[in-house]
């Protein structure tokens, strides 16, 4: 590695010395002599290499590393003075002395672009970064800033993680780099948190998304991931902003499950008993009497709104500045009773006084998350999932029932009634967030400067669980009141020490960077619960009945040093170094240390001479390179060592008495240490038609070793869960592109912008025993839909394939093995054929095929702002192509086996007199597993979605000057307008959690569908 | 450049700090570091290893473990609620069956636990060598108990009998089914040598001497070893042992009369844990089991889950009392409509049978209270404190009278019968000629002596009497059970997903 690294720095080398003999070309005149120094007016600093003219002739030099000139000109002449980035400028010389301030142009190259522990102008980054600006963020009617980013960065794929409001999102950075946490770290202003689900849209200023190794080695050992930096609003000197946003908006159900009314469901489950020869249910017993029944889904949904208020004031002198915001959202469920709140306050500040600068960031905010239930025990699931099983033919109140609602009786399958879960359980959880970061900063010397920087955050949450007393149907009983409360807390607290020189000379310019991080999260968790409550009382002390209590805690430190140097030639030739040590608690006493250095390298060619040529259609053209290890440590603590589980309780003794119990039940390796990968990256910044249409581009290859994983061991070992260990190897390899054009054609003004992924996984290999990992259960009793092993894709779907429909007993005994018995002797006309793939004569687990991936071919996003006039609108659609998924409650619905309400699509089943049709026969006892997990349940998962399209209306000048206010904008903006998809689930954008094995598993269940939503807003400005 | 690399390093060097910041000690378990250093470990271990028989999800005597081993008999149902339970109970499921797989890796983990006592006990400082002795047996009975479990069910079943070391020894292939009751034999044998006959009041209810020969003599008569049965059963009957019969057959199987005269071993369950009984191995689980509450009619919030089919019923009534009523043991295991019948404190006439059999199970629920949701601790906890009672003197009888019936001993045979046939109060019969009598006798009495307590389909197995009883039965899944592949569960697919030396059995 280090060698490579070596390798790179003599490349470097001779670049250098190439590039010399380029640009040591002058001219010279001797004549009157202006001399001056060009600065830039963003930061003051002298501008070497701006090209110096005597306009209409071909005169001309270039400033030096210090920004100076001196040209022969006759007085009266005038001077251009252009720059890459900057806005050219011509001055009358008048004497023989002429100092030049050039502003910066507004060209996304002079973006200051946010990197660890400082900031870097875009034109010297060589790292692949993503970035998005706060006023970018479009999207209205969600209450989580993350939702609203997806397709708009390439690299990043956001997918919801569940649906309920206050769910948040799940980021992946360049695909999947592990097999445990895939979770990115989040730094916001400059403080590690655990999202940023909870920050309110217009208190960003940007978004900066590290995602190779040059870009995140500074934060070492967990940037593998990528690494999230959110930067909050900053005031701005001179100007005093006060910025109030209002928005409300309705949101409604896109697409509900096609289920049956309550006669359809009795004909097919009579149906489906006749064929098996079992009794019909009594409560079948005539369908035409049943009508419609009680559509369940509509008893669940509603139209649910959602209600944003932000208020920002900021403002500032040459010596220091300040913002201040605050918001309050509320956002309703589309599943009634769910729902979410949170107010946010956020202070920010800096200020200087000669050498010393001080500034914090503050910002609280309080959230509340109305939730449902997960299930009650039975096997609809959650309410969502319920809702769509529940038998239309049960009614949903009983006034005579305790709790006051009806519910499934007789030999059915024990759904719960939907809108009993959601009204008999309240589950909600208040959190508190605290982030804190306090920093002071001294100059020592010009150019160098010392930052101490104290960061603090501080999680407080409240889980609340009210169980209500009730009787539901006769299959759900709950008979007292009980209440379970937990509340946990976690804080982290970080101090950094960083040293940082900042030297320009002649053409050099040298960034470098130390410091040293010390960092210490404490997690601590208490619970109490009670049972048999008084009716209407909700705290523990009421309770009669018996208590539990639980509580636990947990501690980590990670201590890290770090340097990095970033260095420019004549902003031709850029070389960013970085190197991270990190000692990590997490790991036992031989393993605790890890290094991760990266180098990259860039080159703006466009700012060589022999590329002048180009320049008419290539304005800026910069190439990268990049290569560093990062590292993952995001496994729980403590793994390194076998505990010893107590509470593992039995009876014993004639009064039968609870005895203790505790011993060793899972397994510990005692030698984990930390995952790493190797990220190499290639890629180009472009500008073409004066910057009009900007390009960026990479490539990388990820290769992550030793990757941390609970490896799953035979449940014949004996232990309770699997050990995490360093197992296997996997590499990401993958394109992105991000493209943007603006211009402008008469009054119109508008910018179309797109963004590509596409990524590969594959594993290269396993350690495990069978160097394979199943996954993804995809109903209550299905067999597993996913396989990862070496050789293979990351979480590929592996099925046993459905070949058809056996359309009759003839078909069924031609299907036979070489021995000539039937493959599948249980068949009967009308059920599924499967292929027997490994020709053993028997249709099992051994016959599963690979039947595509969960991850897309590619990624997309694209729209365009356009405003002509006072009217502006904007425009984002979002992609997908090629993903399958695994449609689990699909598997449910069209079993026609259990007792619970089917899908549509049953009433198309296969009967002798209907053969053309790809659903089954309807049959109770189902011999032949038509219903099994297999191909017939998979589907494609590609979408194309409309996500925002938003039409804004700004007021003119005059009616602002009356009403005394600086600017007010009005829009109507739709969320998820459509969606185009061939998946019947409830969302394309599955959003389930959990582990990467269940990648592309729609598990009915946990579903949240998905909402369209509808708002209107105004942004006024004081 | 050189000075870059240079500076770099110098600036990790200066910043390397102290390890000892970065080590965490684990505030909320103790490592196995400090464990087995006292008496009080050795208990707790074997708590913890006794616990998994009554598991809610995979122990052998919590409510899956009863739907397992007795799903698939002529004389019970499973309705088509939770499609694993109703597949097994059909004959109709698969490898990845959840049921099955809980029950293998739970009588593995038990396995773990046990292995780990016998590596650890020696090392407890100030422990008699009489303690440890015993200690060491129990661990060796709870072992053994579950390979007994484990080749009951599977057959041929990987042998753990050490603590895993390192990676490799996870992964282990089956030994022959012929080893594993070889292994579950010695353990039982082991188990007999060293425990104790009885406990303090304290500790009533663990593993006596008196359950190890009796598991051994029930090994033994599996395996067909006729006279090591006879020989082991028959110590049993004898002093130092004073098991007897309740005179109450009914009292085996309630709450009030746990470990009784006739209990040999017994799951111990009480509802003074928590009040959660899914809550996975934790101070919030319950203690007890929810087979009561699952197994209960719905007119009392029970979730019906089985039933005894009519083949049971009508064996019941082959046979009447002396006093020319229905065979008490009946009344005990079956509630149906006869007059005056009540259940959970009401008529019976106001239940409903909703799947065309005949009757209910009543044995083992808790059929005084009003209900099964609240336990006995008042919390809705679905607990049910009745003991299931593994192994009942009633049991030995019948294993001593078949063991001797096969060495074609009848008449000696007769005596352990007969006391089943007295406490039945059935009239007195002539000592049957010949052993297909005494056999047919034998098979009569513990097909209704024994309904719901995990017994049937292993008796018809052990007499090669699946095929033809299942087809004589209205058993809901007769036509799809395959005689050989359906006498054993699959290995489970997960195991096999696992453990490359894994192999199938056969047929699945």
């Amino acid at each position: 590695m280090y060698k490579f690294t070596f390798s790179l720095f003599r490349a470097f080398f001779i670049l250098l010395i190439v590039g010399w003999g380029c640009f040591s070309r002058g001219y010279a005149q001797q004549a009157n002599v202006v001399t001056g120094v060009v600065t830039t007016k963003d930061d003051g600093l002298p501008l070497p290499g701006v090209t110096v003219t005597i306009k209409n002739t071909q005169t001309g030099m270039a400033t030096d590393g210090n920004g100076k000139f001196s040209i022969k000109a006759p007085i009266g002449s005038i001077l251009l003075f252009n720059a890459v980035g900057y806005s050219s400028f011509e001055a009358n010389v008048t004497g023989p002395v002429l100092n030049v301030v050039l502003e910066p142009k507004p060209s996304n190259l002079n973006e200051v672009v946010v990197i660890g522990y400082g900031t870097v102008k875009k034109k010297d980054l060589t790292g692949a970064i993503a970035n998005i600006k706060g006023s970018d963020i479009k999207s209205q009617g969600v209450s989580d800033i993350t939702k609203a980013l997806q397709g708009k960065l390439p690299g990043v794929t956001i997918e919801s993680a569940g649906g309920n409001p206050g769910s948040g999102t799940r980021i992946l950075i360049r695909g999947v780099g592990t097999l445990g946490n895939a979770d990115p770290l989040y730094i916001v202003d400059g403080v590690q948190v655990a999202n940023i689900n909870n920050l309110s849209q217009n208190e960003i200023q940007s978004i900066d998304i590290l995602k190779d190794a040059s870009a995140a080695a500074i934060y070492g050992s967990r940037a593998a991931n990528g690494v999230v930096l959110v930067t909050t609003k900053s005031g701005k000197s001179g100007q005093t902003v006060i910025q109030a946003d209002a928005n409300y908006g309705v949101q409604q159900i896109a697409h509900k499950v096609s289920v049956l009314n309550a006669e359809q469901w009795a004909t097919v489950s009579n149906a489906a008993h006749d064929a098996a020869g079992l009794a019909r249910l009594d409560i079948a017993a005539t369908p035409s009497s049943l009508g419609a029944g009680t559509n369940w889904q509509d008893a669940i949904y509603k139209a649910a709104p959602i209600q944003q208020y932000d208020l920002l004031v900021s403002g500032g002198n040459q010596s220091g500045n300040y913002s201040i915001s605050g918001s309050y959202d509320n956002q309703d469920g589309i599943v009634k009773v769910t729902g979410y709140n949170r107010y946010n306050l956020r202070a920010k500040s800096e200020t200087s006084k000669g050498p010393f600068k001080i500034g914090e960031t503050i910002i609280l905010t309080r959230e509340k998350t109305i939730s449902m239930p997960g299930g009650w025990g039975g096997q609809g699931g959650d309410p969502v999932g319920s809702a769509a099983k529940m038998i239309p033919v049960f009614q949903i109140y009983d006034p005579t029932a305790l709790g006051g609602y009806a519910g499934a009786t007789g030999p059915v399958v024990n759904v719960a009634n939907p809108v009993a879960q959601l009204n008999l359980e309240d589950i909600n959880r208040i959190s508190s967030n605290v982030l804190a970061n306090v920093y002071g900063q001294a100059t020592l010397l010009p150019g160098l400067t010392y930052k101490l920087n104290f960061g603090y955050t501080s999680n407080f949450g409240t889980n609340t669980d009210y169980y209500k007393r009730y009787v539901v149907g006769t299959l759900f009983t709950h008979p007292t009141n009980d209440i379970s409360i937990s509340k946990d807390q976690n804080d982290l607290l970080l101090v950094e020490n960083t040293l940082n020189y900042i030297k320009t000379f002649g053409k050099h310019s040298l960034q470098a960077l130390a410091g040293y991080t010390y960092q210490k999260s404490n997690y601590t968790y208490l619970l109490s619960a009670r049972t048999d409550l008084p009716d209407g009382l909700q705290n523990i002390d009421a309770g009669a009945g018996t208590s539990t209590t639980s509580g636990n805690s947990i501690e980590s430190t990670l201590v890290s040093s770090l340097a990095r140097i970033i260095y420019s030639y004549d902003n031709r030739y850029l070389l960013t170094a970085s190197i991270r040590r990190d000692g990590s608690s997490r790991f036992g006493a031989s393993n605790k240390y890890g290094n991760f250095p990266s180098i990259a390298l860039g080159w703006n060619l466009s700012n060589e001479k022999f590329f002048e040529p180009a320049k008419n259609i290539l304005s800026t053209f910069k190439l990268r390179a990049s290569y560093g290890v990062l590292g993952n440590q995001e496994i729980g603590d403590y793994q390194y060592s076998a505990a010893v589980a107590s509470n593992i309780n039995y009876v014993t003794g004639t009064s039968q008495q609870k005895w203790f119990g505790a011993i060793q039940t899972s397994f510990a390796d005692p030698n984990i240490k930390w995952e790493s990968t190797q990220t190499t990256n290639v890629g180009f910044d472009a500008g073409l038609i004066q910057d009009k249409l900007n390009i960026t581009a990479d490539y990388f290859v990820k290769i992550t070793d030793d990757v941390l994983l609970n490896v799953p061991i035979p449940g014949s070992a004996g232990s309770t869960s699997n050990p995490v260990v360093n197992a296997g190897k996997l590499r990401n390899n993958g394109i992105e592109i991000g493209a943007s054009y603006s211009d402008q054609a008469g009054k119109l003004k508008y910018t179309v912008f797109g963004t590509f992924s596409a990524v590969k996984n594959k594993v290269l290999a396993l350690g495990t025993g069978t160097q394979q990992i199943f996954g993804g259960q995809p109903t209550h009793h299905g067999a597993s839909s996913t396989l990862t092993e070496a050789g293979g894709p990351i979480t590929g779907f592996y099925l046993i394939k459905d070949i058809g429909i056996f359309q009759s007993q003839a078909e069924i005994n031609a299907y036979k093995d070489k021995n000539g018995n039937p493959i599948q002797p249980n068949a009967q006309p009308g059920d599924i054929k499967y292929l027997d793939a490994n020709g053993d004569g028997q249709i099992n687990a051994q016959d599963k095929v690979y039947m595509g991936s969960p991850f897309p071919n590619f990624e997309y996003g694209f729209g365009f702002n356009a405003s002509l006039y006072n009217f502006d609108i904007n425009a984002f659609f979002q992609g997908t192509q090629g993903n399958k998924i695994y449609n689990g409650l699909r598997q449910d619905l069209e079993s026609m086996s259990l007792e619970f309400n089917y899908s549509t699509t049953t009433l198309n089943a296969w009967t002798p007199t209907h053969t053309n049709t790809t659903v089954p026969r309807a049959v109770s006892n189902d011999p032949n597993f038509n219903d099994q997990t297999s191909s017939r349940f998979l589907e494609d998962g590609s979408y194309l979605r409309m996500k925002t399209l938003q039409v804004g209306y700004t007021i003119q000048d005059n009616l602002k000057r009356r009403l005394k206010i600086s600017s007010l904008r009005l829009y109507v903006s739709a969320d998820n307008v459509f969606t185009i998809t061939k998946y019947t689930g409830f969302n394309a954008d599955i959003g389930r959690t959990g582990s990467i094995f269940d990648r592309g598993v729609d598990f009915g269940h946990v579903a949240y569908p998905l909402a369209r939503t509808v708002s209107v807003g105004l942004q006024l400005g004081l | 450049m050189k000075k870059i690399i240079l500076f770099l390093f110098t600036v990790l060097a200066i910043t390397s700090c102290k390890k000892s910041v970065l080590n965490e000690v684990n505030p909320n378990q103790i490592t196995t570091a400090t464990f087995w250093n006292k008496e009080a470990d050795v208990q707790s271990a074997l708590a913890a290893t006794y616990g998994l028989l009554r598991d809610v999800n995979g122990g052998y005597w919590g409510v899956r473990g009863i739907e397992l081993s007795n799903g698939r008999g002529d004389d019970f149902f499973i309705r088509n609620d939770v499609a694993d339970l109703y597949r097994l109970s059909t004959f109709t499921n698969t490898p990845d069956n959840g049921p099955i797989n809980d029950l293998w890796n739970t009588s593995y983990r038990a396995i773990f636990r046990a292995n780990q006592i016998l590596e650890n006990v020696g090392k407890v400082p100030g422990l008699s060598d009489q303690l440890k002795a015993a200690y060491t047996s129990e661990a060796k009975f709870l072992r053994g108990l579950n390979y007994f479990i484990l080749v009951t069910n599977f057959g041929a079943v990987p042998l753990h009998l050490k603590v895993p070391v390192s990676k490799d020894d996870y992964f282990m292939a089956k030994s022959p089914e012929a080893e594993v009751w070889k292994q579950t034999i010695q353990d039982f044998t082991d188990a007999a040598a060293n425990l104790p006959l009885s406990y303090p009041a304290q500790f009533v209810g663990r593993a006596t001497r008196g359950a190890a020969i009796a598991f051994l003599g029930k090994a033994q008569l599996y395996t067909k070893d006729y006279a090591g049965a006879e020989t082991t059963l028959k110590q049993l009957t004898a002093s130092p042992f004073n098991y007897s019969l309740m005179p109450n057959y009914g009292d085996n199987f309630i709450a009030a009369k746990k470990n009784n005269a006739e209990s040999v071993f017994e799951i111990q369950l009480a509802d003074v844990g928590g009040t959660n009984p899914w809550a996975g191995e934790n101070a919030s689980e319950a203690i007890g089991v929810t087979t009561a509450q699952e197994f209960a009619p719905a007119e009392v919030a029970g979730w019906f889950e089985v039933s005894p089919t009519d083949k049971l019923f009508n064996e019941f009534k082959k046979e009447q009392t002396t006093t020319n009523d229905f065979d008490p043991r009946m009344y005990a295991t079956l509630i149906w409509d006869y007059p005056g019948a009540t259940f959970y404190n009401k008529p019976f006439s106001g239940f409903k049978l909703l799947f065309g059999y005949s009757s209910m199970f009543k044995k083992y629920q808790n059929y005084t209270q009003d209900g099964e949701i609240t336990g006995a601790s008042g919390a809705s906890d679905y607990t049910s404190s009745n003991n299931e009672r593994a192994l009942r003197f009633a049991d030995i009888l019948l294993l001593l009278g078949e063991a001797l019936t096969m060495e074609n001993k009848t008449t000696e045979a007769f005596p352990y019968v007969k006391q089943i046939r007295d406490r039945a109060q059935l009239p007195a019969i002539a000592i049957p000629a010949s052993q297909d009598f005494m056999m047919a006798e034998i098979r009569h009495q513990r097909m209704i002596e024994f309904a719901r307590e995990n017994q049937r389909f292993y008796d018809l197995k052990r007499w090669g009497l699946l095929q033809q009883e299942l087809t004589n039965s209205d058993k809901v899944g007769k036509q799809f059970y395959v005689p050989g592949k359906h006498d054993y569960w699959p290995i489970p697919q997960s195991e096999i997903n696992a453990n490359s030396k894994m192999v199938q059995n056969t047929n699945w």
